[in-house]
């Protein structure tokens, strides 16, 4: 019978590196022949035999019957066979067999079995045989059933993960994709009635400066200069109402358990990209009121920033550190720092603008969007260049209960 | 040909920016026909008189660019100015490249626009005079009998009149006499001229055939 490997199947799912929390998949130790040695095994084969043979002497002499009393053997056959499996089944019956021939088949207590007898003896062996069979058989069926069942299991946990993940960067693409696609619409939505508004401005003044001068066509020429920078105005404000469509939604959390989280789930993108990422995170921080999902998003950016600054092949270590500390009394901070390809002194001006972007494939609003959030909360956020060549970035969050704001 | 007014056909969806530019056209003394998409202008145009376009790229249907390669197939040389809010680099050398005579950037102001229209009426302007004196020389050409197109085929490969008699087996002064008559019937004031002609003549019957 094979031997399941248990214990290794736990250790393949992620493991967050802060003991007690330990949130990964666990199989169930799995009961029955697998896990008992041969010795156990087949002594309890041989034990019920023993015992199923005292037994059925003592009881023999209750039963009037033409045949000896043996079903006892059975019942040992089939135990045998369920907890020991198919090898112990067999000792069983070869035992049983012993047994019977000796003491329940005519002549009594000799190996010799007579001729009236033989059809009755070799019966009770294959019946016994069968018994050992079935028993063992519906045992395996039913480890193997378990044993996919919790195959199932971890495979359904990784693909949950693997999910999550492929969640999280299809949400990424498709914010940048839009706000690709929302910058050429705002682009094309308010150049069209400027350019309607410079043409009607234009003309008026030809209709004024013309001999005679046509007072109608300027008229309706101001006229429509006024309707379209109304229109430019409205597109502005659909525009505002997109950015403005979810209020922040704060509340109180454990700014430490927000970053392991986002750690754990990030573990995956980094260990592709050879990455890993330390936590030093400080005891006993105090929560703050934030909005999580915007705080999400800033530590996803930061620490994805990280990431892509040390994709490049010369970068003295692989590792991304997230700290945090209480900073001053009423102050949280957090620094994701990186040893990777830094911040250059002329672009540290800029790296906040909107637009602004070292990565071929960046529309440059991570930082400039997360500066915001950071604001928004009352907090700064800023850049340091690291002694390891890389960039630190740091934001502080304040500490306590200003429900008032927003 | 100048005491006819331009006409400047603009096609653009927004309705809002095609008044405008009417209106502002309209003000400087331009006749201006709008069109809301590029189907619309081919089914309107009739444009014998001195013209261009100014063209939106994006457009419902066709891109503006697109229907520039489509009108040069079907050989409408109308000179084209192109229009666009959200223009680039590519879009605008793709063309100029096939041809039109500016690439502006909305909003632009009114200069820029009458600039770039008054050279492109230049250019329609030269075109049709050229086409106008195709024609005219065409119908000349048509009117010579075929012994005289062979006697200003070979006057103007640069033979003598005694080599062209000789070629064409006649005496020297049926040729004299030949290529009086071309001279006349061509209208030309010298050799040169009539070379001139002819080259043109060929030269569009080239293009002609490859189109």
């Amino acid at each position: 019978m094979p031997a399941l490997h248990t214990s290794s199947i736990a250790g393949a799912a992620p493991v967050p590196e802060k003991e007690g929390q330990n949130n990964s998949v666990r199989v169930r130790p799995l009961g029955g022949a697998g896990s008992y040695s041969i010795a156990i095994r087949y002594g309890t084969a041989t034990l019920f035999s023993i015992a199923a043979l005292f037994a059925s002497l003592g009881i023999q002499h209750l039963f009037a019957f033409p045949y000896p009393f043996l079903f006892l053997f059975f019942g040992a056959v089939m135990v045998s066979a369920w907890i020991g499996g198919m090898g112990a089944g067999l000792l069983c019956v070869v035992l049983s067999t012993v047994f019977v021939d000796y003491f329940f088949v005519p002549p009594f207590y000799s190996w010799q079995v007579s001729a009236t007898a033989e059809t009755y003896f070799v019966s009770f062996v294959i019946c016994a045989l069968v018994a050992s069979w079935i028993s063992s058989a519906k045992k395996r069926s039913e480890q193997a059933l378990q044993q996919t069942r919790d195959e199932l299991e971890i495979k359904v946990s990784e693909r949950t993960t693997a999910l999550m993940q492929t969640q999280a960067e299809l949400s990424r693409l498709s914010r940048a994709l839009s706000m690709d696609e929302l910058t050429a619409s705002i682009a094309h939505e308010i150049n069209q009635p400027l350019t309607a508004m410079v043409a009607n401005g234009h003309a008026c003044l030809e209709w004024l400066s013309a001999k005679p001068a046509n007072l109608e066509k300027a008229r309706q020429s101001t006229q429509s200069i006024i309707q379209n920078g109304t229109r430019a105005a409205d597109v502005l404000a659909r525009i505002r109402a997109l950015f403005r469509k979810e209020p922040p939604a704060k509340q109180l959390l454990d700014l430490n358990h927000l970053i392991e989280e986002l750690v754990d789930f990030l573990r995956h993108e980094a260990a592709t990209r050879r990455i890993s990422i330390r936590t030093d995170l400080a005891r006993s921080l105090p929560w703050i009121k934030v909005d999580r999902v915007q705080l999400q998003q800033v530590l996803l950016n930061l620490i994805i920033n990280a990431m892509d600054s040390m994709s490049a092949p010369k970068v003295p270590s692989k590792e991304i550190v997230i700290r945090s500390r209480k900073n001053g009394p009423d102050q949280v901070l957090v620094a994701v720092e990186d040893c990777g390809v830094g911040i250059k002194p002329e672009i540290a001006g800029k790296i906040f603008d909107p637009f602004f972007t070292t990565k071929s494939q960046g529309i440059g609003m991570g930082l400039s969007i997360s500066r915001s959030i950071i604001e928004s909360h009352k907090g700064r956020l800023w850049a340091s260049a690291n002694p390891c060549g890389g960039a630190i970035f740091e934001f502080t969050l304040p500490i306590g209960s200003q429900d008032s704001d927003e | 040909m100048n005491d006819v007014r331009p006409t400047i056909c603009v096609v653009d969806d927004d309705a809002s920016v095609r008044e405008a530019l009417g209106n502002l056209l309209e003000s400087v003394g331009f006749d201006a026909q709008l069109f809301s998409s590029t189907e619309q202008f081919r089914r309107a145009s009739n444009l014998d008189g001195p013209s261009c376009l100014l063209l939106d790229i994006r457009l419902p249907g066709a891109n503006g660019l697109d229907f520039q390669e489509s009108l040069q197939k079907a050989g409408i040389s109308i000179p084209i100015i192109f229009i666009t809010a959200h223009g680039n680099v590519p879009m605008a050398s793709r063309a100029l490249r096939a041809g039109a005579v500016e690439f502006l950037m909305k909003p632009f102001q009114k200069n820029e626009l009458l600039g770039a229209i008054r050279q492109a009426l230049e250019r329609d302007r030269v075109q049709r005079t050229e086409n106008a004196e195709l024609i005219a020389i065409q119908s000349r050409f048509n009117q010579l009998t075929s012994r005289e197109s062979e006697v200003l085929e070979l006057v103007v490969s640069g033979l003598t009149n005694k080599e062209i008699a000789s070629h064409l087996a006649i005496s020297e002064v049926t040729t004299k006499m030949h290529r009086g008559q071309v001279m006349r019937k061509m209208n030309a004031a010298s050799l040169a001229d009539l070379v001139r002609m002819s080259d043109k003549v060929k030269a569009y019957s080239r293009k002609e055939k490859a189109q």
